[in-house]
């Protein structure tokens, strides 16, 4: 009786979440196609629901979607090339801290660690200097390295915890039966942590893809400005069209809720992985 | 194959050292097993002849060649370990020919001697599977497997038993015998089980603290045990040792115990009259005589069909008897016992050192 009435309150509590969760969702989905006469009539479900403003965003049809296309690919690439970079930096750096076993090694990833101690946001003005330093303000590539900063610290702590957990003796047989360091890297390495290194990767590119700060600051053309950036210049305005901004938020939530829903199995393994210093 | 030598080989770990200038010379083909107890150095000296652990001070020779400084990959050796280290990702063919691949053989010479390993090792049938899908045992001659197929100088085991239950521990013990006995590949195997060690050697090197205690074939440790150490740890049920004073009289040789127990000795026995020494017979050794003889209470009895193994107290020590005639005997009742005179072991009380005579 007891275990039921525990199990009622978790389900409540739950479901409360759930939906606390979905309203705004919902309310996206709803505007997304509510035409725009409509737009704050405040019902639950649209009189004549349409698609006409998702016609408008992928035909470009509005004068703060000119680029719409454009600016996707430009989230695109900045996310992969985060993903493909933190991962680089992140797998080569576990291995030589946890399996070569570098001296100051242990150093480096709590470091690593303390890197959060500071909030990105507070770097935004020394991030922005240096970017101009390098002269490259206004390229993607300001974008991608400010991302590849954030992510790669997290990146390492979580994937040296999984590296850690592999026997060392797979190396030391590995260097018998005669493989160098890179060829441990490349053929028992990376196989091993592949769940790991897809988690890595999925985080890398949804917190590129979802980055707004760092994007607006540094990057100010229309056509190199990332989706998210555009999706703010809606707001420019007192006269935001809603429903097709809606519509847009829909289609850019879309790859990562593809990507999230394909590699959710390592998701919850590869980031809880991190969770107690071992 | 080759030799292998281990000349005043130490080990430091900064300013412990572990291995104290160890000296063993293993002719070409010899099964050498490295046994004692845990922290003995035995599987860090294997590793330093792996090359997996750095070589504070010595020579290690393989062959003609010192090694000290040749990375793991070029010594031509070939190691398995206690928890097997089969690389997850790979079939058992793939674990087999990784080495190989390695080195960049020919696909059909690769094919070709997994084939020839998986049929010495009864694996074909399981080429295909993953570790995972792989009891114990089947893992273990996998590894096993591994090694032979790059017919390398010199085989190293690392407690490879140690993870298998005991009947399949026996099985492959066997094995490993067997298989040595085919290909006479020189072999260093490490293990803390004197068992494994006294059945499957050439030779026995028994090593404690960091030293080397005794180098030796099964039966010389046995008969012949150089120190308290080496008597002890070699033997199921371990030896019976009691300590007492030699005394001599005239042509009459005795140990004199703390009790007042005389324990017999022949005439012609090593060591000074009034030296403190350890008197030590294995359990085997004592005939159970009618009226002369060491009174001894029988405390535990212990039958296995074959032996029966009496536990009893002499003088105040618990001593053990093994006897393979069917006799009864009942805890509780005194027994006179005697031990082979020429089968009595004498051991220097302060230096542990064996007397000779």
């Amino acid at each position: 009786m007891r275990k039921i009435f525990t199990e009622a309150r978790l389900a409540l509590i739950g479901i409360l979440i759930l939906i606390w969760t979905l309203i705004p969702i919902y309310h996206l989905f709803v505007m997304s196609i509510t035409p725009r006469v409509e737009t704050f009539a405040g019902a639950l479900w649209p009189s004549r629901p349409t698609l006409e403003n998702y016609e408008t965003v992928v035909e470009q049809g509005h004068y703060y979607l000119e680029h719409f296309w454009r600016q996707l690919w430009n989230s695109a690439f900045v996310a992969v090339m985060v993903c493909v970079i933190t991962l680089a930096i992140a797998a080569t750096a576990t291995f030589a801290i946890s399996r070569l076993k570098v001296r100051g090694g242990r150093l480096v990833s709590n470091m690593a660690l303390a890197t959060y101690l500071i909030p990105p946001a507070f770097l935004a003005i020394p991030m922005y200097k240096v970017m101009g330093i390098y002269g490259l303000l206004n390229t993607q590539w300001s974008l991608i390295l400010t991302m590849v900063t954030f992510a790669s610290p997290y990146a390492i702590w979580v994937l040296k915890q999984y590296a850690d957990k592999l026997p060392y003796e797979l190396d030391e047989a590995a260097r018998i039966d005669g493989a160098s360091p890179l060829q441990i890297f490349r053929l028992i390495y990376l196989p091993l942590m592949a769940p790991s290194l897809v988690a890595i990767g999925t985080y890398a590119l949804l917190l590129a893809w979802n980055e707004y700060l760092y994007a607006f600051l540094l990057l100010s053309a229309d056509k190199d400005i990332t989706l998210a950036v555009a999706l703010g210049h809606f707001l420019t305005t007192d006269d935001a069209p809603f429903n097709v901004l809606m519509a847009t938020g829909a289609v850019y939530a879309l790859p990562p809720a593809a990507v999230y829903y394909a590699f959710r199995r390592y998701m919850v393994s590869g980031l809880t992985a991190g969770a107690v210093k071992s | 194959m080759a030799s292998v030598s281990v000349e005043a080989v130490r080990k430091r770990y900064g300013a412990l050292e572990v291995i104290h200038g160890i000296d063993i010379a293993i002719p070409d083909g010899e099964f050498v097993v490295l046994v004692g107890p845990s922290g003995c150095g035995k599987s860090t000296l294997l590793r330093m002849i792996a090359g997996l652990e750095e070589i504070s001070g010595g020579t290690v020779r393989i062959g003609q060649r010192v090694v000290n400084q040749v990375p793991s990959k070029d010594r031509d050796i070939a190691m398995v370990f206690q928890n097997y280290a089969l690389y997850p990702h790979m079939t058992v063919r793939e674990n087999m020919g990784f080495s190989l691949r390695l080195r960049k053989a020919e696909t059909e010479v690769i094919a070709e001697r997994v084939q020839r390993a998986a049929q010495i090792l009864s694996l074909t049938e399981l080429l295909d599977r993953h570790p995972k899908q792989l009891s114990g045992g089947q893992r273990q001659r996998v590894a096993m497997g591994r090694a032979i197929v790059r017919n390398p100088q010199v085989f190293l085991f690392d407690e490879p038993l140690s993870n298998l239950d005991a009947k399949l521990r026996v099985q492959m013990r066997t094995e490993i015998k067997a298989l040595h006995q085919q290909l006479k590949t020189t072999s260093i195997y490490v293990t803390h089980d004197q068992i494994e060690a006294m059945t499957m050697a050439d030779r026995i090197v028994v090593m404690h603290d960091g030293i080397v205690e005794q180098i030796g074939t099964p039966l010389e440790l046995y008969d012949t045990p150089a120190n308290l150490f080496v008597a002890g740890f070699i033997g199921s049920p371990a030896i019976n040792l009691i300590r007492g004073i030699l005394r001599r009289d005239g042509g009459r040789c005795w140990v004199a115990t703390e009790a007042g127990v005389d324990l017999p000795l022949n005439g012609d026995a090593a060591g000074q009259d009034g030296q403190a020494v350890v008197y030590g017979f294995r359990p085997e050794h004592l005939t159970p005589v009618e009226n002369s003889g060491l009174l001894s209470r029988i405390e535990v009895v212990e039958p296995t069909g074959a032996n029966t193994f009496v536990y009893a107290e002499l003088s105040g020590a618990q001593i053990c008897g093994v006897f393979s005639e069917r006799r009864s005997f009942a805890a509780g009742e005194t027994l006179h016992l005697m031990p082979q005179l020429d089968r009595v072991h004498l051991f220097d009380a302060a230096s542990g050192r064996r007397l000779a005579a």
